[in-house]
């Protein structure tokens, strides 16, 4: 289960989000909707631990993450969580299959890849440089390598969006499935996929307060 | 992890090929010229402690040294072998008096006439010394019985001209094969002084007894300088020529030719010390600018949760492979470059030694590895300071 207890983010540009507590239980599907910009992505990184929040506080399984040091957090991450970026996150000159098998570096154990790769469609560019592939096929190398690793929280920065609608759903379809019994957040702007996931959050409900603080503005709202 | 490194290191080949090509003119320049330096001082020094004295024509000491010692440069001249009859009588002072000629050549290689006690700490890798009562007979250098495939029992004819023109019908059967010294005793033909006064007189002709050069070891270092003294200068008549001799101290003469090649050998050093940091800011600047470029790389491998210490570890592994590999490269390229110098040292007197490696370039070598690593080092160790990884 992962609680997001009064967490704010301020950041170096002076706009502050802070979010309401939320919840999320394991085994079950979120999607969050919502606006450019209203701090989805930055929800997800802060979960992730990537970047910490100003105040308030993540709990995985009742642990704090803010009370770990950032090697703890970067060793939850690789270990526990299967983090699929918006940018995908790829060495362009590096191939597919190394792309994956980085995670070998820290003893991932990454043998599940090419059954991942046929799953997703795109077996036969296992041994293609990133660099010459579609948007779309970064996008399934991006989800493969989160999930090779069986993670018990996949974080997904909206997954469908370099994908036409069909496969958008394809992918989301087999997200769902291979996230199954885990804690699948993702963030999408299209809600025609929200039929698959067990609970959809408006993040525009979940914002309590945006300003920019030394604005002249008060608080504004996703 | 070394499997990633080298995959990591596949596609940046450029970047690579650039660093190590500056480790390896850096490393290789340094290894190469000391080890240069070091055995040509070696080589000359070698042998200059064998003899006393050395009487010759007047003339340049430095000449009469080096033509003797390590038959380079043209004789000086000729002086009857009657002087070396005198000298040999002297028993009291004398330990040995040995004559030396050079003449003539074998495809290339010197030929000298002298006695077998001039070979007599030479060891032998086949055959016997020439025997001093016979005449054509001839113990060959190592690299002129290798390059001439050479076998005892062979005859070798000598000419007036390196083109091999203007041979002498006299055929010298080789008797002997010196073992490889890695000294100029390798290209050199020896035989009976005998022989190559034998050579020259045509029929009917008396021949002149004459030498280039006579090697004294005298009994002890008073009668060296006796002898110094009597013989420098001594005008000596035979078949109404008159003959001005010198007599030099080996090690003196050699002494001037080092001291001359020291100052060239400074500045050599002083132009291969500043190539050497140029090379290392170049390496250092080569080696940074790859690790900003591989910044996002490692942003990259943070976000996804690899930790600093592993991506470190990649880091140096990549470095230190190209730096290895880059110096033992060097390493071999300062022996061929070794290899195409032997030619022209040897003419100073001096086989180079492939095989020789003195422990200064492996303490060049060893700090140059050190510091193609060294920015890769400072750089990820910057890096893993930062705790954040946003």
């Amino acid at each position: 289960m992962i609680e997001v207890k009064n967490v704010t983010k301020q950041f170096q540009n002076e706009t502050e989000i802070k979010y309401k507590d939320i919840t999320f239980e394991t085994g079950k599907s979120y999607m969050l909707l919502g606006a450019s910009g209203c701090g989805k992505s930055t929800l997800l990184n802060i979960i992730a631990g990537i970047i910490s929040p100003t105040s308030g506080s993540v709990l995985i399984d009742g642990v704090n993450m803010q009370e770990k040091s950032q090697k703890q957090r970067d060793k939850f991450r690789i270990e526990k969580i299967g983090y699929i970026f918006q940018d995908f996150k790829l060495i362009n000159e590096m191939t597919v299959l190394d792309n994956i098998n980085i995670l070998n570096l820290e003893g991932i154990n990454t043998q599940d890849a090419p059954r991942l790769l046929e799953e997703l469609g795109i077996a036969e560019k296992k041994n293609s440089k990133i660099k010459h592939l579609s948007g779309g096929q970064k996008q399934r190398v991006a989800i493969a390598r989160a999930l090779v690793k069986a993670p018990d929280i996949v974080l997904a920065d909206e997954p469908t969006g370099n994908l036409n609608f069909a496969i958008g759903e394809l992918v989301i379809k087999k997200l769902v499935k291979a996230s199954k019994n885990k804690t699948l957040i993702a963030v999408t702007h299209d809600e025609r996929l929200s039929k698959y996931f067990d609970k959809v959050i408006d993040m525009n409900q979940m914002i309590a307060d945006k300003k920019d603080i030394f604005g002249a503005g008060g608080g504004t709202k996703c | 992890m070394l499997r990633f490194a080298l995959k990591n290191m596949a596609v940046k080949k450029i970047q690579i090929i650039l660093v190590a090509l500056s480790i390896v003119i850096s490393a290789g320049i340094g290894v190469l010229a000391f080890n240069v330096s070091s055995q040509v001082s070696d080589g000359i020094t070698s042998n200059a402690g064998y003899y006393s004295l050395i009487i010759g024509p007047s003339g340049s000491k430095t000449q009469l040294a080096m033509n003797t010692m390590y038959f380079t440069d043209e004789p000086l001249g000729t002086i009857p072998y009657s002087v070396v009859s005198t000298l040999s009588k002297d028993g009291m002072r004398v330990n040995s008096v040995i004559p030396f000629a050079m003449a003539d050549n074998y495809n290339g290689y010197g030929v000298v006439g002298t006695s077998p006690e001039f070979l007599k700490d030479k060891e032998l890798r086949e055959g016997s010394l020439f025997d001093s009562s016979k005449t054509l007979e001839a113990v060959v250098g190592y690299n002129v019985a290798k390059y001439n495939g050479l076998k005892i029992g062979d005859v070798l004819h000598t000419s007036h001209s390196s083109t091999g023109l203007d041979t002498h019908e006299q055929g010298i059967k080789v008797v002997g094969i010196l073992k490889e010294s890695h000294s100029s005793f390798d290209n050199v033909v020896f035989t009976q002084i005998q022989t190559l006064w034998q050579v020259h007189t045509h029929e009917g002709e008396e021949g002149h007894k004459t030498v280039c050069a006579i090697l004294v070891n005298a009994k002890n270092p008073g009668y060296a300088l006796q002898l110094l003294n009597e013989y420098d200068g001594k005008i000596v008549t035979h078949d109404d020529e008159t003959f001005t001799l010198q007599a030099i101290e080996p090690m003196d003469a050699v002494r001037d030719v080092l001291n001359d090649a020291d100052d060239t050998k400074y500045i050599v050093f002083v132009l291969c010390a500043v190539i050497l940091v140029m090379n290392i800011m170049i390496i250092s600047i080569i080696t940074l600018l790859n690790m900003y470029h591989s910044s996002k790389e490692i942003s990259l491998m943070r976000l996804i949760g690899i930790s600093m210490k592993k991506i470190n570890l990649l880091y140096i592994i990549q470095n230190g492979i190209i730096g290895f590999v880059s110096i033992l490269l060097a390493f071999g390229v300062s022996r061929l470059c070794l290899l195409m110098m032997n030619d022209y040292v040897s003419s100073m007197g001096v086989v180079l030694n492939l095989g020789l490696v003195y422990p200064l370039e492996i303490v060049i070598l060893v700090g140059v590895f050190i510091i193609s690593i060294l920015p890769t080092a400072i750089w990820t160790l910057v890096m893993s300071k930062r705790d954040s990884i946003s």
